[in-house]
């Protein structure tokens, strides 16, 4: 099959499409929202995975104001089950279910040049899609877990409001959430086999 | 059907970035931050000019984590380009690239550090050129530019296609920080040069002109404009060679002469040290001097 540009965007469109689905707003009474992907949800409930800076003012008020918002437009407060400012991940539970789980991927085999795209708020406006490619991989130390992991570094552009929000692979899968945003045309995001190792070792609230 | 063939897009490119990346080097000439270089034949290494801040103790470092000194073969700052010669170097050439288009899938690719080539996507924005360098009379026939981003330690890195052949070698020499790509044809002409002399030869005559618009009497053929010559260097080849104030310049070896770029052109390369006829128009009247042209340092 000869691949060709009006294909291509069409591709790029469903994939897109599908993974807004477990994509959500994060809310925390202050200024500002973050992102959010649905990591699990059983029939009564959900849980989400965002960045600790998100949350941690929320997490100060023992989680007052804080609420998701789903792609479907459902408004649902949220409780912060865990959290770790180091890897900057926290773990936010919902009693909600039936939400549709994100696909994850296999981030232990990236490679420089692959397709990845991000959905987010930058500067607040909800569910926008940019994308770019693997930029590099970097190893660098991960303090909280006591061991180094690859940092995934792209060009995708990101802003405040992608914080905790997927980076996604061609198949629409998470293979990272986006952490650090240098501005502009660096971006940071944390491995998904960081995140499900760190969920997985976790004691729940 | 539709995401295999994203999917299959995405393997590509990163096929792409894999295949300049064994052709790819850091290149460690400057304090701070490294750069790049692209093996493009036997044991030798094209870079940007710029990148060298000192001559000696320099070392590339390979994709498969060899260091190895390296000798300035030759350079060139007003192309932005140098020559390196890597003993033992044995890594595969880059490949080289069919000519650009407009809105082509470009990779920019660089080696900025040894923990692994970095990559960004962009596509080919624009081919301009020929170009004057700044104020040297040295031009770039041809360029490059894309959206790609360019990281800190990009230059001499490639601009790739969707094969992960090259476009040209990357450089942000050229001032506020935009990246210029030096098409691969263009460059290795310049290497081929340098690794000849070490150093590029570009010819001159000693004079300051300036563009004339022709009278019907002074005209022959479509040649519209001239240059006309306000000053006249000491002991320049164009003194030598009888050059007067107040003569228009028409042509070089037959070549007409419009503008300051037609003079360039006809005093590159291999005129430099020979004589060449030089037709002017002194008050009125066509005649043809004898000039050698100089060397330009």
């Amino acid at each position: 099959m000869k691949p060709s540009p009006s294909a291509a965007a069409q591709a790029f469109a469903d994939v897109i499409a599908a993974a807004k689905a477990s994509v959500v707003q994060i809310h925390t009474g202050g200024r500002g929202i973050g992102a959010g992907v649905i990591w699990r949800s059983d029939a009564a409930r959900s849980e989400i995975i965002t960045n600790a800076h998100v949350v941690a003012g929320a997490a100060r008020r023992n989680g007052a104001g804080l609420r998701v918002v789903t792609a479907d437009n459902c408004i649902i407060p949220a409780r912060v089950l865990a959290g770790d400012p180091q890897l900057d991940l926290a773990l936010l539970g919902i009693d909600m279910g039936g939400l549709p789980a994100a696909k994850i991927g296999d981030s232990t085999r990236l490679r420089v040049g692959e397709l990845v795209f991000a959905i987010g708020n930058p500067w607040g406006q909800a569910s926008v899609v940019t994308s770019g490619i693997i930029s590099g991989l970097d190893s660098m130390t991960m303090r909280g877990m006591g061991r180094t992991a690859p940092y995934i570094r792209s060009d995708v552009l990101l802003a405040p409001g992608n914080s905790g929000g997927p980076l996604l692979d061609a198949t629409g899968a998470v293979i990272g959430i986006n952490a650090m945003i240098f501005g502009g045309d660096l971006s940071v995001a944390i491995p998904s086999h960081i995140v499900a190792e760190w969920i997985a070792g976790g004691n729940w609230l | 059907m539709d995401a295999n063939m994203l999917n299959a897009l995405s393997n590509q490119m990163a096929d792409a970035v894999e295949r300049i990346a064994k052709s790819l080097v850091m290149v460690n000439g400057r304090p701070r931050q490294p750069a790049t270089g692209i093996a493009y034949a036997g044991d030798f290494v094209l870079t940007a000019d710029h990148v060298l801040e000192r001559e000696d103790n320099l070392t590339v470092q390979t994709h498969d984590n060899r260091v190895l000194g390296a000798q300035i073969v030759g350079r060139d700052a007003s192309t932005d380009l140098a020559v390196l010669r890597v003993q033992g170097l044995s890594v595969p050439v880059a490949a080289a690239a069919a000519e650009a288009r407009v809105g082509q899938i470009a990779l920019a690719v660089g080696r900025p550090s040894p923990d692994g080539v970095m990559a960004s996507l962009g596509i080919v924005s624009k081919i301009g050129g020929p170009v004057r360098m700044g104020r040297s009379s040295a031009t770039l026939e041809r360029y490059i530019q894309t959206d790609a981003t360019p990281y800190p330690g990009f230059s001499g890195g490639a601009l790739v296609d969707a094969t992960g052949a090259a476009f040209g070698l990357l450089t942000t020499g050229f001032g506020r920080g935009a990246a210029i790509v030096i098409p691969m044809d263009v460059a290795l002409k310049v290497a081929g040069t340098l690794t000849k002399q070490g150093y590029v030869k570009r010819g001159y005559l000693g004079i300051v002109s300036q563009q004339v618009k022709l009278s019907p009497a002074q005209r022959s053929d479509a040649q519209e404009y001239g240059l006309l010559v306000v000053r006249v260097e000491e002991n320049s080849p164009a003194e030598k060679g009888g050059l007067l104030i107040g003569d228009i310049l028409l042509a070089i070896e037959g070549q007409p002469i419009n503008d300051a770029d037609d003079l360039i052109a006809a005093l590159q390369g291999d005129r430099v040290g020979k004589p060449v006829a030089v037709r002017v128009s002194r008050g009125g009247v066509a005649q043809t001097l004898t000039v050698v042209v100089g060397q330009k340092s």
